[in-house]
């Protein structure tokens, strides 16, 4: 009975149920969002850093990998001493770096990645094989396509230009051997991979035995924050920084995202609350004769209680269900504006849906609208059976 | 020219010391604020500039700090700055006679076209920019936060409208007997929407004037907190003339919407169905 009373108090005015809970799928729709937003960068960022299995990163003391132009020095001596480690499996060392690329009349510059191609971790090979030799090069498909190329061609690549000679500089015609998709670089960015001995040369003696950054793989990745405070005392050149330092790091430099995601959260939150206190709070008002009659028949406070509270749970839980669809059609839209973060890689997501996302954003909701009933159940619970019956006969 | 390389891109390791005495005189560096702040380094210290940690390198003294520029490009980098002379650095880390970039001052806003010319045309190998090309170019990440927050604000603004329909619907629904009375004794629906439609845009004035105080409150202290979380001059809100144009045309538009739905919702039952019978 008390949930056909509930329907029926929600049916009558159909126009304002409806708007509340257009209101209430909005706000849950915000708030899957600031859920998603403020969980989403740091599960996508941290399945980036161990998509290829490498714990720590060792970059130029006191920088972030590939966060300035900045190198590691000795970088064969630190290979050697990792790898001395009985802790360590793989060491994988990269150099980075701005190249340009000429075929016919197309030139072009992208970033050139100097890497070991047995130990590499920085590219997936689509099609062809690994450059291994001096001379290899693997391009991903933005760069195929800006030099209209295609692997077993011949590209020209140069590593800077000398203005006094008025030619290039480290120059080199090379083959193209695969087709690659790079992991950490931003979509649309042209590339190509090549062994680290045939970058370091064409860069010249500022770059001998230089890399960029060295990624390490260990046997047991349990004991990762020791191993990295072992190698970060051991090595004075570098930083060593696991794949929990990077993303907190990281989260510290968007930490302007996570408290966004908070206060609209919250801000939507209280939104949906209002909504629901305002409207079950005047829905009740209006019925405080048919209340009062119920209770002169004999109906408990507590039944009445629970009439009132699965009104506006009722309008929270609908409400967050429409809003759990909406959430995730402008979770995309919002994703995509986000994404055109300049060097952003392409595999980070803000907007990341789990399952778990959404039964918070549900839970919070349906809470929430517990919350906003127990004022007017309250209010409809507590009513002087006679007076109110005599008011209302007046009125 | 007076030209710095930013040894930001050279990552050079600063270390204070007390008593090691240079064989020549030292030269002189300028560092950040931030810098000068974590390292409790002040002018005068000295200090030792190296390329590589652990390695030797170079004493300098410090002679000024510098305040860190409203650089939207750096404000969530944790980088630090020192200002070295240009052949020093470039000794330093063995750069030979190469620099990365030359600033140039024209006479002028107009002499900086035919300067870009100019440089452009001289010889290739490098390329100049307008300080506002590099200003855009930089400011990439903050048209992108511009363009997340524009679409946020859209969002918010259709919740804002169905929540302040729900409210009207509600305020006027609770009032129907009232207007039944008043339809009764003869005054004209067009009379009720009109009086429903006026209460409704100074609710959404009186709301816009609190939400304009609410919101520079909260512009200040966003700011004050970013400033602070950051170390940055920079200014992360700004509440314009326009924009609380914009935001109260917006309110009052809303407004004006929903009471008027909300009435003629109202106006269209008879009187009597009004009462309830």
């Amino acid at each position: 009975m008390i949930l056909a009373l509930a329907r029926a108090s929600l049916v009558r005015h159909r126009a304002r149920t409806l708007l509340a809970i257009v209101g209430v799928a909005i706000s849950a729709a915000m708030l899957l969002d600031m859920v998603m937003l403020a969980t989403g960068m740091r599960v996508s960022f941290r399945s980036l850093l161990l998509a290829q299995g490498f714990q720590i990163r060792l970059a130029p003391r006191g920088t972030l990998p590939f966060d300035t132009d900045a190198t590691i020095p000795g970088a064969a001596s630190i290979v050697a001493q990792l790898y001395a480690r009985p802790d360590v499996v793989a060491v994988s060392p990269v150099l980075g770096a701005q190249l340009h690329a000429e075929r016919g009349a197309a030139s072009v510059s992208a970033a050139a990645l100097g890497t070991l191609a047995r130990v590499q971790g920085d590219y997936k090979l689509l099609n062809g094989r690994p450059p291994v030799a001096d001379g290899d090069v693997a391009a991903n498909d933005a760069l195929l396509t800006a030099l209209g190329a295609r692997i077993g061609d011949t590209i020209r690549v140069a590593a800077g230009f000398d203005p006094q000679l008025r030619g290039f500089t480290g120059q080199r015609t090379v083959r193209i051997v695969g087709r690659a998709h790079f992991i950490y670089l931003a979509a649309g960015e042209r590339a190509l991979a090549l062994p680290l001995p045939s970058l370091q040369a064409m860069e010249g003696p500022s770059q001998k035995d230089r890399v960029s950054l060295i990624m390490v793989r260990l046997r047991d990745a349990s004991n990762v924050e020791a191993a990295r405070d072992a190698i970060d005392r051991q090595m004075p050149a570098v930083s060593a920084i696991s794949t929990t330092t990077a993303i907190e790091q990281v989260e510290q430099r968007l930490s302007y995202f996570r408290q966004l995601a908070f206060i609209l959260g919250t801000v939507s939150l209280g939104v949906g609350f209002l909504l629901v206190t305002t409207l079950v709070t005047v829905s009740v008002n209006e019925r405080l004769g048919e209340i009062a009659v119920m209770r002169a028949i004999g109906l408990r406070r507590l039944r009445i209680v629970e009439q009132i509270l699965i009104e506006g749970t009722v309008i929270m839980i609908v409400g967050a269900i429409a809003g759990l669809g909406l959430g995730l059609v402008t979770a995309r839209y919002l994703n995509s504006i986000l994404a055109a973060f300049p060097g952003l890689p392409e595999a980070i997501d803000f907007f990341l849906f789990q399952p778990r996302d959404a039964w918070i954003a549900l839970g919070l909701l349906a809470g929430s609208g517990i919350l906003a009933a127990i004022y007017p159940a309250w209010r409809g619970a507590s009513l002087p059976i006679a007076s109110t019956l005599r008011e209302e006969a007046v009125a | 020219m007076f030209v710095f390389l930013h040894a930001l891109s050279f990552i050079l390791a600063a270390q204070a010391i007390d008593s090691v005495p240079p064989r020549h005189p030292p030269r002189t560096v300028a560092i950040d604020e931030r810098l000068a702040q974590d390292a409790g380094l002040h002018v005068g210290d000295t200090l030792v500039l190296t390329p590589n940690p652990g390695h030797a390198g170079d004493t300098v003294v410090v002679s000024a700090l510098m305040k860190r520029a409203s650089d939207p490009s750096e404000v969530a980098r944790g980088s630090y700055r020192i200002r070295v002379h240009l052949d020093e650095l470039q000794q330093l880390v063995g750069y030979g006679e190469r620099v990365e970039r030359f600033a140039v001052s024209t006479r002028g806003n107009a002499g900086a076209d035919s300067a870009l010319h100019a440089i452009d045309a001289a010889a290739f190998g490098f390329r100049a920019y307008s300080s506002r090309e590099i200003a855009v170019e930089s400011s990439t990440t903050f048209l992108v936060v511009s363009r997340f927050h524009r679409a946020i604000g859209i969002i918010t603004i259709v919740a804002s409208a169905v929540f302040l329909l729900c409210i009207m619907l509600l305020k006027v629904d609770e009032r129907r007997r009232d207007v039944a009375a008043l339809r009764l004794m003869g005054i004209s629906a067009r009379t009720i929407v009109r009086s429903v439609v006026l209460e409704s845009a100074l609710i959404a004035v009186c709301g816009s004037i609190a939400g304009v105080g609410i919101g520079s409150v909260v512009s200040a202290y966003v700011n004050w907190h970013y400033r602070r979380v950051y170390r940055t001059p920079l200014t992360f809100s700004l509440v314009t003339g326009e924009i609380v144009a914009i935001a109260v045309t917006l309110s009052l538009a809303l407004g004006v919407g929903a009471g008027w739905l909300a009435a003629q919702r109202l106006v269209r039952r008879p009187p009597l169905s009004l009462f309830g019978r």
